[in-house]
Order: structure tokens, then C-alpha cells, then sequence
């Protein structure tokens, strides 16, 4: 009897430590959620969102996905109050690098928690892109001195992270030497290695700079008259993705004497197009044999891998007033959460591994004595033990741009057919305009005052042109 | 004895109120005010200090190059900023500008981003028929630059697994406007290492 109590205390402590986190299927949650917005049904995606998030204390999770939501819902001022709650715990994170970057390696190194009950911090290329999106939310309502505070926070924030990456991948590589840990993500077999070693991935120079975030950076700077900040965006923009002719121009037009415009020859018009959904993470089990107590045993492992999302079809084309405009692809939140995986697997491995061959040691110690207890402890493990699949999966995958020079008054953009071909109003009327459109699946949103989504879809569509 | 004792009594009075701050203090511990001359290195991006020092450097050759006589007219241009990093090259300019005011060698005319509010407030006095007569402020009195002052500001970065090497240059110069000739040109050099 006395056995049989402790093993299922054992599983219930065991199970209450790891906490509800490791229960949680984050992946299951966000596709309902973002079906929902795929079929137009905004509402339906929030009342999803609170539904799975009822606790008082909100994470950072969530607030990227509502202020994405409220958004697509053309609610602009919610979006931005929600963003800046991710934003203060982004900040609190930031000041917490800063203060004692030894100290907040030291616990994310830490063997004993498993990832997915860790707290969410975010990843990097969601860090920025919260702060690039909120710069589109200001955009939207044409208050480029507000977009410019959230940009310079864009590239503040990079710098912060770059500093803390190049010291977190240095410590990775000393523990997995003090582990004795030799793995990698190529020697897991059944690993997808492909997908972390795309060239797109790879040609990437590291997981958190975004060339749009950057051009956006540059085209707002050099609206608001300051070249001297333009210029290093738009040549960052143009370092992350060479041999670009938009960005290229870019720079050429600012040298250019008296580039700034003044309306006079029409607006200055960047057109922004998002699409799809940020990719999922997934859970994938892969059997290896570790060193427990001397001997080989085969344990389970989970790793992380990456699920594309394929709701929205790619295209590079839409129409305006009738005449084909080419898009330039400057952001692919695929690549970025790739690359963000491709460059924390060797501090996954190591942290799973060490995890791994602790718990066999004690579930063998266990076994031991009390048989019963070491099956209890093998059950919560094998339970709670699963990749971290949380991740922002409302932000959009594809970021697209045209910039073009249009006279005041009205036009009409008419995107491909196989997005349905909506129609959207244009309204152009100051010097220099950014105007977003979302495209997912067939639904197209729009939240700004520059444009409007014409609700019925007439016949005349543009072909698109299959890269 | 006595004088000892008012002495010791003295020196624990001073001793108590030695450090103490009277002033009224809000907030947490671990905020404080620096030296804003204090020489910052906490990363190797452009900082502070490179501020402080290219803008003292250009200010005294500037100003000792004999240049300046009789307080010109100099018009501020952008300095064009060359390398990647988001440096608001203005605010070096500013504190050129603001130095060389002080010390009385140099008078400014409206620069590039000056310009348009100038002009607003001209055709607002002037157009707008809101303001007395007597104190409106008449257009063709604006006195132009005989001077203008441009530069730039490159960097060359370069990286090992050891080592962050950033070398910034800033150069400036300034120009008669009617010849065209430069009449003053100087540079500062900043080299700025990081071991990792």
C-alpha cells in the first residue's frame, strides 16, 4: 500500500513541478485561432485567444498574438496597447541582459527545467518584428514621429541582442565541452537537417535582422528630412539581402540633391504587403543512445522542428490603377524562426541530452529502492518531456514591398486572383505614405486611413507571376 | 579635557552629516545620475564620448584656425553619415554649432531643417495680416551664409572570434560659399577595440 501511495505522489509532485506549461499544446491552440482568420472571422480568433488565456497573468504570448489580431480588426489603438505590454516585458528582459548578462545566461543554461516550462521570452526575430509592426500600427494612422521612437528601438534593441548572442553561443560551445556533449543537429537521425540548412536559412547573416525592418527604418528617417539616418538603414537593408534593386536605389535616390519630396510630383507611396502566418513549431521524437550509468541506453528525445504555415499562396505582383507593379520579398519570418532554430541547437541538444541522462540516473536510483516510484517518475517524464513549441504564430510570414510615386487623390491596388483578387482604395494625400494590406488565404485586412478593402470581388484580376 | 571632548563631539557631528543628501529623494536604489563627461565604454557602437570628442576636436581646430574672423555667417549642412551604424550625425553638428556660438567666433544661418519653419513664419507675419505692422519682421532681410559647413563620417569594422576592431573617421569642412574654396578641413580619428 505504502509504495503504491508514494509512486503516485511522486507522479503528482512530478506532474505539479513541471506545472500546466507542459500540458499546454500551443501548436493546437494558435491553428484553430488562426483558421479563424484565414475564413475572415476576427472576432472568432480573439474570443478563441481569450478562451485559452484566462489566467490574470498574461504572457508575452499573448499579447503578440492579440495586438496581431486587433490589427487584422483594423483596431489600431488596442493593437498598440497590447504591444506595449509585450514591449514592457521585452523591456524587462532587455534591462535583466543588460544589468547581469553572466547571470541570465547562467539560468538559461540551467539542465533542470525543460524548455517548454521556461517562462516566454520570445525569440529574437520576434523582438524585433514586435517593434517593427508597431511602427507599421503608427504608420497606418500616418504618425511618422511615432513610427520613428519605435524603430529606434528596433535598432537599439538589435544591438542588444547581437552583444548577448555572440556571448550565449560562446558559453554553448564551452558546456558542451565540459559535458562532454559532441552531437549535432545533423547526426540526429530523422532530423529534418534540410530545412535548418536551406541557403535562404543559411544566407541569412543571423536570425534577427530584418531587411524590412531596416528599409521601413531608412524610408521613415528620410521622410521625416534626417538622411543622415537613412542611409545606414537603408544600406543595412541592402548588406542582409545583396544584390536587391529596390534597396540599391534606395540609397542612389538619397544622395541624390534635394531627394527629399515635397509633394509636389506626387507622393512617395510604400506600399507594404504581409502575408501568411509565422511557421509552427513542432515536436519530433528521435531515439538515442546515451551514457546512463555506465551503460548505452536508447532514450527518447524531443527536438524542435519547424512546420511551414500554407494558408496564403506566394505571388510578387499586384495591380495598380490598372498597371502591373512588381513586389520586392524583404522579410520571411519562415528563414528568420530557421535560422533562430538552426543557431540555438546546439544549446538545445546539450540541455536536452544533460536533462536526458540525469533523469535515467535518478529513475534508475529510484527503481532501486522502489520500483514503483521510478515507473511514477519514468510516466511524468515521458508525459511532460516534449520540444517547446510555443511561438508567435499570428505575426505574418512574408513581407513583400513596392514603392512607388503617386499623385494625390484616389487608386486601387488588385491583388492576384488566387487572393481572390480584392480590390483596395488608396488614399493618397501627403508627401510620404506607407500603406499595409494583410493577405491571408482569400481575406485581405487593412486598418489604416489610406486604405480601404472594397468588400466585393469583380472579375478583373492580375495574373501573378510564379517565381 | 574639555576641548577634547567638544572636539570628538564636533568631529561625530560632522561625520553624521557629512555624506547625507537633504535633498528630497524618490524612486529606487539602483538608479543614479553620472558624469555625462565620463568616458562610456559599455559596447563598441559610436557612443557618447566619440560624440564629446570629435565635437571638442573640430571646435578648437575651428576655432584656432583663424578662419573665423569677424564672427561669418555659416550655414550647417548635413553631415553625411557613411556607415551602418544609426549615428545622428546632427547632433555632432549640434554641439559644434553650440560651442562655437558660445565662445562668440560664429554666427549661424538657418540650416536645412531651420529653413522651412523660418519661411513659414516669415509669410505667416508677413501674409497673414494677423500682426501689427510695426513689429512684423520684412522678407528679403534674411542674411546669407559666407560660409558653409559639410563632412561625413565613414567606419570600417572589423571582426574575429577574439576580437571587435571599429575605426571611425569624421571629417568636416568649411567652405566660401562665393569662391567655392575650402578654406579650413579637418579630421578625428577614432579607433575603438573590443576583446570578447
Amino acid at each position: 500500500m505504502l509504495p503504491r501511495t508514494l509512486g503516485i505522489l511522486v507522479l503528482i509532485v512530478a506532474v505539479q513541478l513541471t506545472g500546466c506549461a507542459a500540458f499546454r499544446s500551443y501548436d493546437t491552440e494558435l491553428q484553430q485561432t488562426n483558421q479563424q482568420l484565414t475564413s475572415g472571422n476576427v472576432d472568432g480568433a480573439l474570443m478563441l485567444l481569450e478562451k485559452h488565456n484566462t489566467s490574470d497573468d498574461k504572457d508575452l504570448l499573448y499579447y503578440f498574438e492579440k495586438g496581431e489580431l486587433l490589427r487584422s480588426k483594423g483596431d489600431l489603438a488596442g493593437s498598440q496597447t497590447a504591444w506595449r505590454h509585450a514591449d514592457q516585458s521585452v523591456i524587462a528582459w532587455e534591462d535583466a541582459v543588460k544589468l547581469d548578462s553572466g547571470k541570465y545566461l547562467a539560468q538559461f543554461g540551467s539542465y533542470l527545467v525543460n524548455d517548454k516550462v521556461r517562462r516566454y521570452e520570445g525569440y529574437d526575430y520576434e523582438k524585433v518584428m514586435l517593434t517593427t509592426q508597431m511602427a507599421l500600427n503608427l504608420l497606418e494612422k500616418n504618425d511618422f514621429d511615432g513610427a520613428r521612437i519605435a524603430i529606434k528601438k528596433t535598432h537599439e534593441r538589435e544591438a542588444v541582442i547581437a552583444e548577448l548572442r555572440d556571448r550565449q553561443y560562446l558559453k554553448s560551445e564551452e558546456e558542451a565541452q565540459s559535458h562532454g556533449v559532441t552531437l549535432q543537429y545533423k547526426d540526429l537521425k530523422g532530423y529534418p537537417v534540410e530545412s535548418l540548412d536551406d541557403p535562404e536559412v543559411v544566407g541569412l547573416k543571423n536570425s534577427y535582422q530584418s531587411a524590412f525592418s531596416h528599409y521601413l527604418a531608412g524610408f521613415v528617417y528620410e521622410a521625416l528630412g534626417e538622411k543622415d539616418l537613412a542611409a545606414p538603414g537603408y544600406r543595412q537593408a541592402a548588406e542582409l539581402r545583396p544584390n536587391t534593386p529596390l534597396l540599391d536605389q534606395a540609397l542612389i535616390d538619397l544622395d541624390a540633391a534635394g531627394s527629399q519630396n515635397t509633394g509636389t510630383d506626387g507622393s512617395e507611396v510604400l506600399l507594404v504587403l504581409q502575408t501568411g502566418f509565422a511557421p509552427a513549431r513542432d515536436s519530433i521524437r528521435i531515439p538515442l543512445p546515451l551514457p546512463i550509468d555506465n551503460n548505452l541506453v536508447i532514450t527518447t528525445l524531443s527536438f524542435p522542428v519547424i512546420r511551414s504555415d500554407t494558408s496564403t499562396p506566394f505571388f510578387n505582383q499586384v495591380g495598380i490603377d490598372g498597371q502591373p507593379v512588381n513586389l520586392t520579398a524583404l522579410n520571411s519570418t519562415t528563414a528568420m524562426s530557421r535560422r533562430a532554430l538552426r543557431d540555438d541547437m546546439p544549446g538545445i541538444l546539450v540541455r536536452t541530452t544533460v536533462r536526458a541522462i540525469s533523469r535515467g540516473v535518478a529513475q534508475k536510483k529510484l527503481n532501486e529502492v522502489n520500483p514503483l516510484a521510478g515507473l511514477a517518475l519514468g510516466i511524468a517524464s515521458a508525459v511532460t518531456e516534449g520540444a517547446d513549441t510555443r511561438t508567435w504564430r499570428t505575426l505574418p510570414d512574408n513581407t513583400l514591398v513596392a514603392r512607388i510615386r503617386l499623385k494625390p487623390g484616389e487608386h486601387q491596388v488588385v491583388l492576384p486572383s488566387s487572393l481572390g483578387g480584392t480590390h483596395v482604395r488608396l488614399k493618397i494625400d501627403r508627401p510620404y505614405q506607407v500603406v499595409t494590406l494583410r493577405a491571408i488565404g482569400n481575406q485581405v485586412y487593412s486598418g489604416g486611413l489610406a486604405a480601404q478593402v472594397i468588400p466585393s470581388n469583380p472579375p478583373q484580376a492580375v495574373a501573378i507571376n510564379i517565381p | 579635557m574639555p576641548f577634547i571632548r567638544l572636539s570628538l563631539v564636533a568631529a561625530v557631528a560632522l561625520l553624521a552629516t557629512g555624506c547625507a543628501n537633504n535633498s528630497p529623494a524618490l524612486g529606487s536604489k539602483n538608479i543614479s545620475y553620472g558624469d555625462t563627461k565620463a568616458v562610456e565604454t559599455v559596447t563598441n557602437e559610436f557612443g557618447s564620448t566619440d560624440l564629446q570628442m570629435i565635437a571638442e576636436s573640430m571646435t578648437r581646430s575651428l576655432a584656432q584656425s583663424g578662419t573665423l574672423q569677424g564672427r561669418p555667417v555659416v550655414q550647417v549642412y548635413d553631415v553625411k553619415n557613411k556607415t551602418s551604424e544609426y549615428i545622428d550625425t546632427r547632433e555632432i553638428t549640434t554641439s559644434i554649432k553650440t560651442q562655437l556660438m558660445k565662445s562668440g567666433t560664429a554666427r549661424f544661418a538657418s540650416d536645412n531643417t531651420d529653413m522651412q519653419s523660418q519661411v513659414d513664419q516669415l509669410k505667416l507675419q508677413n501674409q497673414s495680416g494677423l500682426y501689427k505692422q510695426s513689429t512684423v519682421s520684412k522678407t528679403g532681410n534674411m542674411v546669407a551664409a559666407k560660409y558653409r559647413l559639410e563632412g561625413s563620417i565613414s567606419s570600417i569594422v572589423k571582426r574575429s572570434s577574439d576580437y571587435k576592431d571599429v575605426f571611425y573617421k569624421f571629417s568636416l569642412q568649411l567652405i566660401d560659399v562665393e569662391s567655392g574654396l575650402a578654406e579650413w578641413m579637418d579630421e578625428k580619428e577614432i579607433r575603438k577595440t573590443t576583446e570578447r
